[in-house]
């Protein structure tokens, strides 16, 4: 079970970072053709999906990695009791929210393939296709916030505060702005 | 209820959940979803879902990703130290010597990096121990390095930059072009100071290397060329209006790519560990950016923007006392929150204010950036101080008093973009035309 979550989480984020690249090629590909005069029509919104799968399928490997911000101050402050009271209530708050989420994504997603709902730019397509990276995201990102609830409350230290931790116990800053 | 007091009782919802170490996006999200459905009255969920989707599937933000990736390639690259190398037998000289590299150092890879911290490890990492080595001054290196790493995020390109530009619906380039003379102003007080100090404590200078010939020189710095192109070729595309922001980013990873490769250093490891890299913090930031775009749909139902704006148009402020305001409060915000969460948390309603108040977006977001700048080497959680004190060890606070000096020189950089505005609006009106 530990390793069939931990493995969709970074699934999810090889595919987003899959997606990244795809942005790169993708731009690249569109000036050159732009150069030798070939229309790149809807180009704009192949980007724009990517960049939304990038983002959504990313989300519970970044959490899990220590990558969403937070504000520590006061929390970092706390004695390890209170700490874990604090983070316990974070985790719920995060879980409901996410499962509010995933809801929506999946119901409105499902509204548009019900409906068969098309794209409105020059790139016609039904939108469902993109917007499954949304439900995907959004579903796996309330997993993870749920399976870390289940971790803190069994006692065990979050995992994203450790990933932290090493990260910058290595000196690798890169992923702090 | 009137307008106020639901400002306030989403004010303090949002403390409250801030304070308890909520994610930022998720404190923005929650925030908006309670004043919807307590305040508005109007079907939340749809909401919620139209606006991460629309936040996300945007081919302006895309961009992101890209400067985040070409900062992540160069970061695995040898170009630290192939800029100290470079840059040092120019600086014989120059008074306070080696002690520029800290400067020019951050200058040109925050030209290249669109992040403080980024910049300010990755110069950090080669200047320091060289400086300590010669017996330069420790604290005059910390304090110049913490504070010359936050030029990552004032030279373009910019995360900072992006975001603001994203969240006030501005144009990313016109925002890139007004940073470069800030950014410049800024390294000459940076460098001035040194000389100054310098020149005040001759004993606290370590004498200067044996002299190179100029075709030695020459040759040290060769290794440069590949880094200058990459930042000549996205000044010439930005400046000629040649690419997109999102192009140009493209193109910046491209070159990045080539410099790694050209170093040996672009294996399939750093490929890939800069790839997730990138995706991580990009998705961390659009995480953000749709919870705030979540936020403020409960903001255009609520009016409280505008409200505001009006109250504090109705003030009669003075722009300077209006602008001197937010700086104290950007400040203080600063001490407790990361600059892209400052920046968003505040667009949506400190915007409609400061654009009421007659002043330019575009040179609201330099004002901004510098005062996230400022915010990085402000203790309790300036980023840039912790930064330094993992690489060397010393307290922050005694980094952070190490940093004053050039903390003064960035508030005088604010006081003069504020008299000027023109060093702010001069290059993006001369590249781009007068916006309107």
């Amino acid at each position: 079970m530990r390793r069939l979550l931990d493995w969709s989480y970074d699934a999810a984020g090889s595919l987003a970072a899959f997606f990244v690249f795809a942005i790169f090629m993708v731009m690249i590909c569109a000036s050159v053709m732009r150069e030798l005069s070939i229309k790149t029509g809807g180009v704009e919104d192949l980007v724009a999906w990517f960049c939304a799968a990038a983002a959504f399928l990313a989300m519970p490997h970044a959490f899990r990695h220590g990558d969403f911000v937070r504000m520590e101050l006061l929390i970092s402050h706390l004695p390890p009791v209170r700490r874990r009271v604090a983070e316990i209530a974070s985790l719920a708050l995060g879980t409901a929210f996410c499962a509010y989420l995933a809801f929506w994504a999946v119901r409105m997603t499902w509204g548009s393939y019900e409906y068969g709902v098309m794209s409105d730019g020059l790139l016609v397509l039904p939108i469902w296709i993109p917007q499954l990276s949304f439900v995907t995201g959004a579903v796996l990102l309330c997993v993870a916030m749920a399976d870390e609830l289940v971790c803190v409350l069994r006692g065990q230290r979050p995992t994203y505060v450790i990933a932290v931790e090493e990260r910058h116990a290595r000196g690798d800053f890169t992923e702090d702005i | 209820m009137s307008v106020v007091e639901i400002a306030g009782v989403l004010l303090a919802i949002m403390m409250l959940f801030l304070m308890g170490g909520v994610w930022i996006g998720i404190t923005l999200a929650l925030t908006g979803f309670l004043g919807l459905t307590l305040f508005a009255k109007t079907p939340a969920g749809e909401g919620l879902f139209t606006a991460f989707w629309g936040s996300n599937a945007s081919w302006e933000l895309a961009a992101l990703p890209m400067f985040i990736w070409m900062g992540e390639i160069l970061f695995r690259t040898k170009l630290s130290e192939q800029m100290f190398a470079g840059l040092a037998p120019w600086l014989n000289r120059v008074p306070g010597r080696l002690m520029h590299t800290t400067i020019l150092g951050c200058g040109i890879f925050g030209s290249v990096s669109g992040s403080s911290a980024a910049t300010c490890a990755t110069i950090a990492k080669v200047a320091l121990p060289e400086l300590m080595k010669r017996g330069y001054n420790e604290k005059l290196a910390l304090g110049s390095l913490a504070t010359a790493g936050t030029l990552g995020i004032l030279i373009p390109p910019s995360i900072t930059m992006v975001v603001y530009a994203v969240a006030a619906d501005a144009s990313i380039i016109r925002i890139f072009l007004a940073g470069f003379i800030p950014g410049l102003i800024l390294m000459l007080l940076f460098s001035g100071y040194i000389m100054w100090w310098s020149i005040r404590n001759p004993d606290q200078v370590p004498p200067a290397e044996p002299d190179m010939s100029f075709v030695a020189k020459l040759r040290a710095s060769g290794n440069l060329i590949p880094c200058t192109l990459l930042i000549v070729f996205i000044v010439v595309v930005l400046v000629k209006g040649w690419a997109t922001a999102t192009e140009c980013a493209a193109y910046g990873v491209l070159g990045s790519l080539a410099i790694a490769a050209q170093s040996r250093m672009l294996t399939w490891q750093n490929f890939r560990d800069s790839l997730m890299g990138a995706t991580r913090v990009s998705c961390m930031i659009m995480f953000i950016l749709a919870g705030a775009k979540y936020l403020s749909l409960t903001m255009a139902f609520t009016g409280i923007p505008r409200e505001l704006a009006e109250w504090v148009a109705s003030l009669h402020l003075a722009p300077f006392a209006l602008i001197s305001v937010l700086a104290v409060l950007y400040i203080v915000l600063g001490t407790a929150l990361d600059g892209i969460s400052m920046i968003v948390l505040t667009s949506t309603v400190v915007l409609p204010m400061i654009l009421k108040a007659g002043f330019d977006v575009v040179w609201f977001g330099i004002f901004i950036v510098l005062l996230v700048e400022i915010a990085e080497v402000t203790p309790p959680v300036g980023f840039n101080l912790f930064v330094l004190q993992n690489m060397t060890g010393k307290d922050s606070n005694t980094i952070a008093r190490a940093s004053l000096p050039f903390f003064a020189c960035l508030v005088v950089c604010i006081g003069i973009i504020t008299v000027f505005p023109q060093t702010v609006m001069w290059l993006p009106d001369v590249v781009m035309g007068v916006a309107k």
